[in-house]
């Protein structure tokens, strides 16, 4: 874009300091105060100790809720991946009404504010009889993040074009020769890329899942539960592992996507 | 696109098709249907009565409590839209003058509080709001305030501070997709013409971004007044918003009926809103 003089680069650089001070800031102290010891609700700044690890470990309520999660997390990835599959795949296999109205169906809970997709849940699984259990948020989940990863299938075979497949029936193969053998492979990366974001989403859920859930609790549920009781040495070594955690993946996302991008640029 | 030459009766193509409308027929439209059924239904006796009846519509109009709220609510997330834009077009337009490894870096940085737990992120900006709460006393530390200010205690305003904080990466992405998108031609050209850096800002840049600053006003505006879980969490005794309202519905109130009914409610207005913007960003394109 435009070169910037001198003045306006100092303040935009200075508002943009600021505006990563604010976003970045208040993260630093769970972080921070995770390695101190805690009395009466206050941090002990001249007692370093790693007590709140200890805490967290023997803390059997989060241990549960980390695995919940990720239960919860891997299957509704995994069946997302599989039903977004098929209906991308029903998507593109033709032009219809009945076609545009599943598309657009199908992003709503994704569209919808979360409050109005879990109360949807909720209303409907108590009017089948079905208690609220990780299945019931397992439904939730997959609604949420099947969205997104139908949205992403649609897109990369929309952007194959039929030639292949034609090309494929051509030459004399059948329908499910023509899935496994090229459909298929040129699908990977895309699950990958949809998987990986599918349960990233998953992970992170928690205004769906808050209404949906019964006595399963998923990470962030707990967390909640255990936030409003106050401040907890626990919760700060929870946090703190959490985002150290996400911060790592970000940067081995970016090691695997930044020389792809450069060869792109040239 | 699969069945090329094959019957469209035989087995796979028939699956296929029945799970395509089955699953979110079933999932999506059935609980919704249910959903907006439930907001015309009533309680009686802690049960629900299935009798249809406007009931919980007219209370939301004959009650004086809850349009305030909402007209509140939509204040204050308007408020959050302005503040994420304000600060968010610096940010947006620093990362739009950059080039290669370093705009790289800073989009990262945008992108980084995205993948963040949400409901950690909530509890850390929590632990700097509050009278006794670190942003207090680094203000008195300091020296600038002599009194810990209450502009912080958990109200309205830590709720507004919380969401743009939460927000304002949603902000800058829209931003900076339209900044991109701007032709360098069209910069060039009006700088050649003899346009200092401000006029040109003024009359091409800022113009030709506003498509980006109604989506971001727009995605800001809907994701803060579907939120509850901030409110409940910074928000206190007077920090009321209607997001909190419905979900006390299902919680302390337990009326599920006219908690649909305000949801629904909810969702007319994100509607008008989506629309709203949608409609301001073509008049701009």
């Amino acid at each position: 874009m435009m070169q910037l003089s001198r003045t306006a680069l100092v303040l935009l650089s200075a508002i943009t300091a600021l505006v990563f001070a604010a976003l970045y800031g208040p993260l630093l102290i769970p972080i921070i105060s995770s390695f101190f010891n805690v009395a009466h609700g206050e941090v002990q700044w001249d007692s370093p100790s790693l007590s709140a690890y200890q805490a967290l470990a023997h803390n059997q309520g989060i241990l549960t809720a980390v695995r919940n999660t990720l239960i919860v997390g891997f299957t509704a990835t995994f069946l997302a991946l599989i039903i977004g599959t098929v209906l991308a795949l029903h998507y593109c296999g033709g032009k219809s009404l009945a076609r545009d109205v599943m598309h657009f169906t199908v992003f709503l809970p994704f569209l919808m504010p979360p409050i109005i997709t879990g109360l949807s849940l909720l209303i409907f699984f108590r009017e089948t009889g079905v208690p609220r259990s990780m299945l019931t948020v397992i439904t939730g989940h997959t609604l949420f993040v099947l969205a997104l990863a139908y949205r992403t299938i649609v897109m990369r075979l929309q952007s194959l074009g039929p030639s292949l497949i034609e090309a494929s029936t051509d030459l004399g193969a059948t329908p499910l020769q023509t899935f496994r053998h090229i459909v298929l492979p040129n699908l990977a990366s895309t699950f990958i890329g949809a998987g990986v974001l599918s349960f990233a989403l998953s992970f992170d859920e928690t205004m769906i899942t808050l209404l949906v859930t019964g006595t399963d609790n998923t990470l962030p549920i707990r967390l909640w539960a255990m936030m409003r009781l106050g401040f907890a040495p626990d919760i700060n070594a929870l946090a703190a592992i959490v985002l150290g955690l996400t911060v790592l993946l970000c940067l081995i996302a970016v090691r695997q996507l930044l020389p792809a991008r450069a060869e792109q640029a040239e | 696109m699969l069945f090329i030459g094959v019957s469209r009766k035989s087995f796979w193509p028939r699956l296929m098709a029945s799970v395509s409308y089955g699953l979110p027929l079933l999932f999506i439209v059935l609980p919704l249907v249910s959903f907006l059924g439930y907001s015309f239904f009533r309680l009686e006796n802690g049960n629900v009565s299935y009798t249809p009846s406007p009931i919980n519509y007219v209370r939301f109009f004959a009650d004086a409590i809850f349009i305030p709220v909402l007209w509140q609510t939509c204040l204050l997330c308007l408020a959050v839209s302005a503040l994420t834009i304000l600060f968010g077009y610096p940010v947006a337009f620093l990362l739009a003058s950059l080039k290669d490894r370093r705009r790289h870096i800073l989009l990262l940085l945008v992108l980084v509080p995205l993948l963040m737990s949400y409901i950690i992120k909530i509890y850390a900006i929590r632990s700097i709001l509050g009278g006794n709460g670190l942003l207090n006393r680094f203000l008195v530390w300091t020296g600038l305030i002599d009194q810990p200010l209450t502009l912080f205690v958990f109200n309205l305003n830590a709720v507004l501070l919380s969401l743009t904080l939460l927000l304002i990466p949603f902000a800058i992405l829209p931003i900076f997709l339209s900044l991109e998108r701007i032709p360098t031609n069209l910069i060039d050209a009006s700088t050649d013409l003899g346009a200092s850096g401000l006029q040109t800002f003024m009359r091409i840049i800022l113009p030709l971004s506003l498509p980006g600053i109604m989506s971001a006003a727009t995605f800001v505006f809907v994701l803060a007044i579907g939120d509850f879980l901030t409110p409940q969490m910074v928000g206190g005794q007077s920090g009321f918003t209607f997001g909190r309202i419905i979900y006390s519905q299902f919680g302390t109130a337990f009326n599920w009926p006219f908690g649909a009914a305000l949801s629904t409610i909810l969702g007319i207005v994100v509607i008008a809103v989506i629309m709203l913007g949608n409609r301001l960003e073509r008049s701009h394109t």
